[in-house]
């Protein structure tokens, strides 16, 4: 059964801007490892934005989890949030606090604002970011401050904080961007292996085309809004690759 | 074509030179008006205003000068209560300026502002308000509201510290960077926790060297409150300046002296360790 | 419960510690912490600031207001007296700005650590009389000139003449500090003395600050002139305080009313006037 189903999405900023998506579906079903790509611009990070609703959809319909995504009021909003992990292009860690502090900051949705103001997390969410930490390999690292941290390794950081949340559903918001390919590859490698132990899909909004073909089993293709592609990886060629980027090589 | 262009040529230089020599008058004539604006503010003020006869001789002055050289050494264990009850004014009207400063700087900061049409303008309002009056008209006004005592020094400090403490927080709050309120949101944080978790972190290292920077000037200021009956250094100096006690006069100034010297020590001390 | 499940779920058995609690670092600043708690919960006591009575207060300072001060006496401020008062002030802050800077470009100069003459003399005591011009508050200047020299807009100026000296001196030196020293440099090996240096190598520079410094510098005058009255120096604050004194609570609103609209009025220009000069630059 499909985690995630969106139908006929379409987004705009303000009620008279240009329209950023013109009608995307797609389903994102277990185990999935599913890759939105496109030229800058096409409306990528829009897209997944609009899964948890941190860019508002003006209509369509987004089912996740057998949840009405667009309908949720506040409190249920925030509930689903804690059930999607979200990893960003720039990381957006906090970066004057600790790196265990970064990590348990996953676990927000769960704590109470009392415990927050004091830091109080339970003794499970302690060991459990360690552990997350161990496996990214950053054990050495857990009490030095984010920004002394190296683009790669904070990338660490923020995949342990977003597995954090035990999430239902991973959304990595070009996660490699601002690393060098090698450290792409490699953080690429470790996303995939967590998602797959751990059982979660993940929709990963991706400019390199040729990560995306070796990491993901399906692909997305869009352009200015638009669906191009849609399918399997190995349905992809050459001259659907040509078309969905043709707005840039021009 | 040749010679068109260099009439055209010609005709643009004489343009630049007519542009330049009338931006030459205007700047003359800038400093015309200033000067004359000087000579004016002096006649009016310094030349008609003043009791020449009064002062007498340079002589005279020198000698109303030197009443005041000298230091009273009986003054010093008057002295150490005030100076205690100075710092303190300062201390708690940083505090509760601070206090006062959160909706201030939560309403005032155009990107978290919960209702921008109405409360904007309203924290706008508050810090400017703040910093336009004056501490002594403050601490005249609190002295009416509360009596006389080191109760309305400390409110007039802190709603004074207000507008200036605010202002910089709220600038500092448009000017961080989105992205870990985003992380905070994605990972379902409630406002309170994004407050607590994305912002506040990246603004505290501004906010306290403001505070520092306020916490300096504010004993400065409550060393004078006192002139209006809000307690402190003030009312001695005021005591000792009207019992015609002039080496008191000094005294009292270099005490306070003395703990503005300490208080730019701490804030040095402070500022290095935290930022 | 599901954690539980999730502490196990790459089959570890090995226990991870972690604190909050580091030994020396946390000691120290939880030390401060207390000390800063301490301080501000002895002053409360020592001030005998009533806590309990404190939200009242709020309700009383309204009532207060309402009273006593409501309505402001507009007519009072409107005739031609009072602005004659409000032109003097502006005199004064003007004549006090302006003397204040003419004497802060040489103090500044010899309070910058880089281009003091000497480091040894000169450094430290200009660095002390600007210290002291700021540190001492303008009302103080006030009354130590009112004795010296009688009533009268005199004292104000020179008041605000050291109260503007010690403001723009600071800035002033901080920028000269933050000068390029490569133009500067460049001249002394052609052998320009130390004057020649400042004029033509640095002066330059710190030019447009120095505008914005001035602009600043006469609005911040402003405000304190319109106090300094208060205590026997002309303007305004000569009329604030006759009010005071007569307790005409309403025609003080007003004329405290007439200082708020003033200041922010000087405030937009002096604003208006510093974006003018970062633009011209």
């Amino acid at each position: 059964m499909a985690i995630l189903k969106v139908t006929d999405l379409h987004a705009r900023y303000s009620a008279k801007g240009p329209e950023i998506l013109k009608g995307i579906s797609f389903e994102v079903e277990d185990n999935d490892f599913f890759a939105i790509i496109g030229p800058s611009g096409a409306g990528k990070s829009t897209l997944i934005r609009c899964i948890n609703r941190l860019v508002e959809p003006t209509s369509g319909s987004i089912i996740f989890d057998n949840r009405d995504v667009t309908r949720l009021r506040r409190k249920d909003l925030r509930r689903l949030r804690r059930d999607i992990g979200m990893i960003f292009q720039e990381f957006n860690l906090i970066n004057r606090m600790s790196v265990m502090d970064n990590v348990l900051s996953g676990r927000l949705g769960y704590t109470s604002d009392i415990r927050t103001l004091f830091r109080a997390f339970p003794r499970s969410d302690i060991e459990h970011a360690l552990e997350l930490l161990e496996r990214v390999g950053l054990s050495d690292h857990v009490d030095k401050r984010a920004d002394e941290l190296s683009g790669g390794q904070r990338q660490r950081v923020g995949i342990a904080r977003a597995l954090m949340q035990n999430p239902k559903l991973m959304l990595l918001d070009e996660p490699t961007s601002a690393l060098d390919p090698k450290i792409s590859r490699e953080v690429m490698e470790l996303i995939k292996q967590m998602a797959q132990e751990l059982k979660v899909p993940c929709l990963c909004n991706i400019h390199d085309v040729k990560l995306a073909q070796e990491f993901c089993n399906k692909i997305i293709g869009l352009q200015d809004g638009v669906t191009m592609f849609s399918g399997a990886t190995e349905l992809m060629d050459e001259a659907k690759l040509g078309e969905i980027y043709a707005m840039e090589v021009l | 074509m040749q010679p068109i262009s260099a009439a055209r040529f010609g005709a643009g230089a004489d343009a630049i030179l007519m542009q330049r020599r009338s931006k030459r008058y205007v700047i003359a004539g800038a400093y015309a008006a200033m000067l004359a604006l000087v000579i004016w503010s002096i006649d009016v003020t310094v030349v008609k205003d003043t009791d020449w006869e009064r002062i007498g001789s340079l002589a005279e002055v020198m000698e109303s000068v030197n009443r005041f050289i000298g230091i009273d050494f009986e003054l010093f264990s008057n002295l150490l209560v005030p100076t205690i009850e100075t710092l303190m004014i300062a201390c708690l009207g940083t505090f509760l300026g601070l206090i006062l400063c959160i909706p201030a700087a939560w309403f005032g900061a155009m990107n978290i502002t919960p209702y921008k049409p109405v409360t904007y303008p309203l924290a706008r309002l508050m810090m400017t308000l703040s910093r336009s009056i004056h501490e002594i008209v403050w601490a005249l006004f609190f002295v009416s509201v509360v009596g006389l005592g080191p109760m309305a020094g400390v409110f007039a400090i802190a709603v004074r510290s207000v507008g200036f403490i605010a202002k910089m927080t709220a600038e500092a709050i448009e000017d961080i960077d989105h992205g870990p309120v985003e992380a905070i949101r994605a990972a379902g944080g409630s406002p309170f926790q994004v407050v607590y978790y994305a912002i506040l972190p990246q603004v505290l290292p501004q906010i306290v060297s403001v505070v520092i920077f306020e916490w300096e000037i504010n004993i400065r200021r409550s060393a004078v409150l006192g002139l209006v009956g809000a307690g402190g250094l003030g009312l001695v100096f005021f005591r000792q300046m009207n019992t015609f006690n002039f080496h008191g006069v000094t005294t009292v100034i270099l005490a306070i002296l003395l703990i503005i010297l300490m208080g730019e020590a701490v804030s040095y001390f402070v500022r290095r360790r935290l930022i | 419960m599901a954690n539980e499940d999730t502490v196990t779920l790459f089959g570890e058995s090995k226990r991870r510690q972690w604190r909050r609690f580091k030994y020396p670092q946390s000691l120290y600043s939880y030390g401060g912490w207390l000390i800063a708690f301490t301080i501000v919960v002895y002053s409360i006591e020592y001030l005998d600031v009533p806590l309990d009575r404190m939200l009242g207060m709020f309700g009383r300072m309204g009532e207060v207001l309402a009273d006593r001060y409501y309505p402001p006496d507009i007519e009072y401020i409107m005739d031609l007296d009072y602005f004659g008062y409000v032109v003097e002030t502006i005199q004064m802050a003007y004549l006090g700005a302006l003397f204040g800077l003419i004497i802060t470009v040489p103090i500044a100069w010899f309070a910058s650590y880089n281009m003091t003459p000497s480091r040894r003399f000169v450094y430290p005591v200009a660095r002390i009389f600007s210290m002291s011009c700021r540190a001492v508050h303008e009302t103080i200047w006030t009354i130590l000139f009112v004795s010296i020299l009688g009533y009268g807009m005199l004292p104000g100026v020179l008041a605000l003449t050291l109260f503007s000296a010690g403001f723009a001196a600071k800035l002033l030196s901080e920028e000269i500090e933050s000068v390029d020293m490569g133009p500067a440099e460049a001249m002394r090996a052609t052998g320009a003395n130390l004057f020649q240096v400042m004029v033509f190598g640095v002066w330059p520079q710190v030019r447009v600050a120095f505008t914005g410094i001035a602009i600043y510098t006469w609005d911040v005058a402003f405000r304190a002139a319109t106090v300094v009255g208060f205590f026997g120096a002309g303007g305004m604050g000569w009329y604030l305080k006759r009010n005071v004194l007569q307790i005409e609570t309403e025609r003080v609103a007003a004329i405290i009313l007439s200082i708020i609209v003033l200041v922010i009025i000087s405030e937009a220009i002096s604003a208006w006037a510093r974006n003018a000069v970062m633009k011209m630059k």
